[in-house]
C-alpha cells in the first residue's frame, strides 16, 4: 500500500513532465519561417567591431555596422573587387596618393543621428589608437602614422563637407582601398568615453548601429538575435527578417540540429559526416576552398643557438634545402588526402592558394610521392645507413627527430602516423610527440621545435611578408625561420608595386623560389565544409567567409 | 550545543580563508609558470602581430612575477579578482553570468538524485534480494557505468531527433522573453528536462546504492531485532530508527557530491549548450585566462567549503556526539 502511495506521488511528477513535454512539442513545431539560424560553436565576446577578434564576431559586426567600401570576391581572377557602401563614389588624384570620397547622405544611426564624415575620421582614429587595442590595430599600412602606429589624422583626413572626405595615403606605398573596409562606429556615442577603459566598458554601451541588421537581443551563451533594419539602403524585403546566431558548443548536437532543421547553416563539418548529411535533399554542401592549409614544418635554423643568443645557424638536419625536398618526396600526401579528408581538399604546392588565380603559378606541380627519389637525394647529400640499423646517418649524427603536433586534432594525428611510416621507409626515424595546443603554439612561436605539423589560414588579400620575410624580429609568423635574400627582395618589391599585373608576376617568382627551397612541406589545402538549408536562396559562399554579405540572402520556405 | 556550533563555524571560517588564500596564491604562480600564453589567440592572419604585444602589455604579462603578484594581492584586498582576459570585464561579473544557472541546475539535480535515490532504495528494501530489488540494483549499475555523454546523446537521439518532443539544446527558445510567465517557465523546464535527467541519473544510482546498503546494514543490526521483539510497528522502526541511522553516513557523500555539482557539469553543459561554471572554467583554462581561472576556482572552493560545513552541521544535528570530533 505504501509503495502504491509512493508510486502515486511519482505519478504526479510524471504527469507534470508530460504536460511540459506537450507544451514544448507545440513550441518545437513553431519554426522560424522568417529567420535564418546559424549554428556557431561558441558565444561571441563583443558585438562592437572595434573588438571583433574572431570570425563570428567579424560576421556579426559586419551585419551591424557598415564600412566606406565593401568587397566582393571575383572567382575568375581570384581577386577582390571594390564596391560602394557608405562611400557612393570616389575619385583618385593624378598620382593616386589620395582619394576623394562622396558619402551617402541617407544613412542614419539607430538612435536617429545622421552618419557623416566625422564618424569616418573618428573611427580610424579610434581603431589605430594603441590604447584602444582594437582588432585593426597595426593593420593600417598605407596611412601616415606615428611610431605607435596611430594614424596621423590631420595629415590623412580632410573633411571637405559632412558628406565629402579626402583621404591621403602614405607616399611611396601603393594605396589600397582594403583599408577602407573598416566597420565605422558612431562618434557621438564613443567620443566622450575614456579610450583606456573602452575595452572594459563597451559592453555597458547599448549598440548604436547603421547596418542592414540591428541587435535585437543577446541571450548570453545561447543566441545573438539580429533583426533586419528596414531603414537601411541594403535592406531586402525578400530577405530574412531575423538572423540568429545560435550557440551550440557540441559538434554532434550542431550536426543533429542541422539535420533536423533547427539550424539552417553551419560550417566546419567533418568529412565523415558529409555522406549522411548529403542524403538530406533539403541540405546543400558548399565548401570554402583554399583558405586553410596544413604543413609539415622543418625549422630552417638551429633552435638551440637561436634560443641561447638569437644566433642564426642552419639547422643540423633541416638546414639543407635538398633534405627538405627529399622529405617532401618521401611523404604520401595523397594517401592522407584520400583516406582521411575523403578528397575534400587538394595537394598544396606553396603558400599561394589556388583561389588566387592570377597570382598562382599553375606551372608548378606538387612533388609526387617518390620514396626512391627521396632516398637518392638523401644519399647524394651524404645520409647513409652505415651501421645497418635502418636509420640514416651523416657525420655520426642519426637522421632522427621528434615531430610535434597539437593534441585534439584527429587529422594531424592520422597524418603524423602516415608520415612516420613513410619516412621510416627511407631510413628516417620519427618520434611523434603530442602537446596541449597552448603549450604547442607557445613553443612554436619561440621557434623551439625542429619539426612540427600545424595549419594556417591565408590572408585576403595575399600577405607574404608576414610569413616568409627573413627578419624574424619583424615577422613572428615566419615559424620555420625561412631565410632567402632573393625572396626578401621580391617581397619588398611586392609591397611597393602598384601595378597589379607586375605584382602577380612577382608572386609567381616568389612561389618558384619557395617551391625550390621547400622551407616547409606544404601538405594540402583543406576545405571548410559549409552546409546550409536550401530554403536560403541567393547565398554566395566565397573564400571571404560563410556568412559574408548575408543581407543579400533571401528565403524560400 | 549552540555555542559549540558557533565555535565550529568560527574555526571553519578561519581555516577556510587560509585554505582559499593559499589555493589562489598557489594557482597564481602555477598558471604563470606553466607553459601557455594568453595573447596567442591574438595571432591570426587578420590581426597584426603588434596587437598581441599590446594585449600582453595590457594584461601586465610583460611585468615581473613578483610585480604581478603584488598587484594581484592589492586588488584582492579590494575584493577584486581583476579583469578577465577573454571577456574584458571584471571576473566576478563574468562569473555572475554563469553561477546562478549552475546553482539552480545543481541544486535541482541534487534534489532529484536524493529523492529518487531514496525512493528507489526504500522500494528495494521492502524485500531484500527480491525481484524488484534485483531489477533496480542491476539497472542502477548499468546507469552508473554508462558515461554521461552516452546518456545525453542517447536522450537527444530519442526525444529530439526521433520523437521531436523536446528541444535538443539551449536554456530557452529564442522567443522566451516575449512569453507570459507560465509558458516562459514551461519553456525553460522543457529545455531542462533532458539535461537534468543526464546529470541526475549517475548520482541517483550512487545515492540509491549507498542508501540501499545502509538500510540493509541497519536492518541487520541487533537493536532492530530487539525493537521488533518489543512489538514496535515496522513503520515506526523504519521512520524512527532505520532512516536516521542509514542517512547519517550519506550526508558527507551528499556534501561532496553537491560541491562537485557546483563546480559545473561540463559534459552535460557542452552537450546541451548550457551556460554553466564547468564550460566557463574549461574555456578559461584552454585560453589561459588567468584571472578567470583563479576566480572560478575561488568560487568553487567557497561552495565546496560551504556545502561541507552544512553537511557537518546536519550530521551534528542528527548525532550530537560528532561535535567533539569536528571541533578537534
Amino acid at each position: 500500500m505504501q509503495i502504491l502511495k509512493k508510486i502515486n506521488f511519482f505519478g504526479y511528477i510524471v504527469f507534470i513532465l508530460l504536460i511540459v513535454i506537450l507544451q514544448s512539442c507545440s513550441n518545437n513545431f513553431n519554426k522560424h519561417p522568417n529567420a535564418i539560424i546559424i549554428g556557431i560553436s561558441s558565444d561571441i565576446e563583443s558585438t562592437n567591431p572595434l573588438f571583433s577578434y574572431t570570425v563570428n564576431e567579424g560576421d556579426i559586426s559586419e551585419l551591424l555596422y557598415m564600412s566606406l567600401i565593401q568587397y566582393k570576391w571575383d572567382e575568375k581572377s581570384g581577386e577582390l573587387i571594390d564596391e560602394p557602401m557608405l562611400a557612393k563614389d570616389w575619385s583618385w588624384n593624378s598620382d593616386s596618393s589620395s582619394v576623394t570620397l562622396d558619402l551617402r547622405n541617407d544613412v542614419y544611426w539607430s538612435d536617429g543621428v545622421q552618419f557623416t564624415a566625422e564618424d569616418v575620421v573618428f573611427s580610424f582614429d579610434l581603431y589605430s589608437d594603441p590604447i584602444v587595442q582594437s582588432s585593426r590595430y597595426g593593420t593600417f599600412k598605407t596611412f601616415e602614422a606615428d611610431t605607435t602606429l596611430h594614424i596621423d589624422i590631420n595629415r590623412t583626413f580632410e573633411v571637405e563637407s559632412p558628406f565629402k572626405l579626402r583621404i591621403n595615403f602614405k607616399k611611396n606605398i601603393p594605396p589600397d582601398l582594403i583599408d577602407l573596409t573598416v566597420p565605422l562606429i558612431p562618434k557621438h556615442i564613443f567620443q566622450n568615453i575614456d579610450r583606456k577603459n573602452l575595452i572594459t566598458i563597451e559592453k555597458q554601451i547599448k549598440p548604436v548601429t547603421d547596418g542592414p541588421f540591428y541587435l535585437a537581443e543577446w541571450q548570453k551563451n545561447q543566441a545573438i538575435i539580429l533583426k533586419s533594419n528596414e531603414r537601411s539602403f541594403l535592406h531586402k524585403p525578400s530577405g530574412a527578417k531575423e538572423i540568429i546566431f545560435k550557440v551550440v558548443p557540441d559538434y554532434l548536437s550542431r550536426i543533429t540540429q542541422l539535420r533536423e532543421g533547427e539550424i539552417d547553416l553551419t560550417e566546419d563539418i567533418k568529412t565523415e559526416d558529409l555522406k549522411q548529411l548529403s542524403g538530406k535533399k533539403y541540405l546543400q554542401l558548399m565548401p570554402i576552398k583554399g583558405r586553410e592549409y596544413d604543413y609539415l614544418a622543418w625549422n630552417n635554423i638551429d633552435p638551440e643557438s637561436y634560443k641561447k643568443d638569437n644566433k642564426i645557424v642552419p639547422n643540423k638536419i633541416f638546414g639543407d634545402e635538398k633534405v627538405r625536398e627529399a622529405l617532401t618526396y618521401a611523404i604520401n600526401r595523397n594517401e592522407i588526402l584520400h583516406e582521411f579528408l575523403k578528397d575534400q581538399g587538394e595537394l598544396a604546392v606553396g603558400p599561394i592558394a589556388p583561389i588566387f588565380k592570377n597570382a598562382i603559378d599553375t606551372l608548378l606541380k606538387p612533388l609526387q610521392f617518390n620514396p626512391k627519389k627521396a632516398a637518392k637525394i638523401l644519399a647524394d647529400e651524404g645520409w647513409q645507413d652505415i651501421n645497418k640499423t635502418g636509420v640514416l646517418e651523416k657525420n655520426g649524427m642519426k637522421f632522427s627527430f621528434s615531430l610535434f603536433i597539437p593534441s585534439g586534432n584527429p587529422l594531424r594525428e592520422f597524418a603524423a602516423t602516415i608520415i612516420k611510416n613513410d619516412l621510416k621507409e627511407i631510413g628516417v626515424d620519427v618520434k611523434i610527440e603530442t602537446l596541449e595546443p597552448q603549450v604547442f603554439f607557445e613553443r612554436m612561436f619561440k621557434h623551439e621545435f625542429d619539426a612540427w605539423m600545424a595549419g594556417w589560414s591565408v590572408a585576403i588579400p595575399l600577405d607574404m611578408k608576414s610569413y616568409w620575410y627573413s627578419d624574424l624580429k619583424k615577422t613572428p609568423m615566419n615559424f620555420s625561420c625561412y631565410q632567402n635574400k632573393n625572396a626578401d627582395k621580391i617581397i619588398m618589391k611586392i609591397d611597393s608595386e602598384k601595378n597589379k599585373n607586375i605584382k602577380n608576376h612577382l608572386y609567381k617568382e616568389l612561389e618558384q623560389i619557395i617551391y625550390k627551397d621547400n622551407p616547409v612541406t606544404f601538405l594540402y589545402w583543406i576545405n571548410n565544409n559549409v552546409m546550409y538549408n536550401k530554403r536560403i536562396k541567393d547565398i554566395k559562399i566565397s573564400p571571404l567567409g560563410a556568412v559574408y554579405h548575408a543581407w543579400n540572402w533571401t528565403l524560400n520556405n | 550545543m549552540k555555542k559549540e556550533i558557533f565555535i565550529l563555524l568560527i574555526k571553519r571560517i578561519f581555516s577556510s580563508v587560509l585554505v582559499l588564500f593559499l589555493l589562489i596564491s598557489f594557482l597564481f604562480f602555477l598558471l604563470r609558470l606553466s607553459p601557455g600564453d594568453p595573447s596567442l589567440k591574438y595571432f591570426s592572419p587578420d590581426l597584426s602581430p603588434q596587437l598581441a604585444a599590446k594585449i600582453r602589455e595590457s594584461f601586465n604579462l610583460d611585468k615581473s612575477l613578483i610585480n604581478q603578484y603584488s598587484s594581484f594581492l592589492l586588488n584582492l584586498t579590494r575584493g577584486n579578482f581583476g579583469i578577465s582576459f577573454t571577456y574584458r570585464i571584471p571576473v566576478f561579473s563574468v562569473i555572475m553570468d554563469f553561477l546562478p544557472f549552475t546553482l539552480l541546475f545543481s541544486i535541482t539535480s541534487f534534489i532529484i538524485q536524493l529523492v529518487l535515490g531514496f525512493f528507489l532504495a526504500s522500494l528495494s528494501i521492502k524485500k531484500i534480494n527480491g525481484k524488484l530489488d534485483k531489477a533496480i540494483s542491476q539497472i542502477s549499475l548499468i546507469i552508473y557505468a554508462a558515461p554521461t555523454f552516452v546518456i545525453g546523446v542517447l536522450l537527444v537521439l530519442i526525444f529530439s531527433s526521433s520523437l521531436n518532443i523536446l528541444p535538443s539544446s539551449g536554456l530557452s527558445s529564442f522567443e522566451n522573453n516575449s512569453y507570459p510567465l507560465i509558458p516562459k517557465l514551461m519553456d525553460n523546464l522543457s529545455h531542462l528536462i533532458m539535461p537534468l535527467i543526464t546529470l541526475s541519473l549517475g548520482g541517483t544510482a550512487v545515492f540509491y546504492k549507498y542508501l540501499r546498503d545502509n538500510f540493509e546494514n541497519v536492518y541487520n543490526r541487533t537493536f532492530i531485532t530487539y525493537l521488533r521483539s518489543y512489538g514496535i510497528p515496522e513503520k515506526n522502526i523504519y521512520k524512527q530508527n532505520v532512516i536516521p541511522n542509514a542517512i547519517n553516513p550519506l550526508i558527507s557523500i551528499a556534501g561532496v557530491e553537491l560541491g562537485i555539482l557546483f563546480s559545473g557539469a561540463l559534459i552535460t553543459e557542452v552537450i546541451f549548450g548550457l551556460p554553466g561554471m564547468g564550460r566557463l572554467t574549461i574555456n578559461a583554462i584552454l585560453s589561459r585566462d588567468y584571472p578567470l581561472i583563479i576566480g572560478t576556482t575561488f568560487v568553487s572552493g567557497v561552495l565546496v567549503i560551504i556545502t561541507n560545513l552544512v553537511a557537518d552541521i546536519l550530521k551534528v544535528k542528527l548525532d550530537k556526539r560528532l561535535i567533539k570530533g569536528l571541533l578537534n
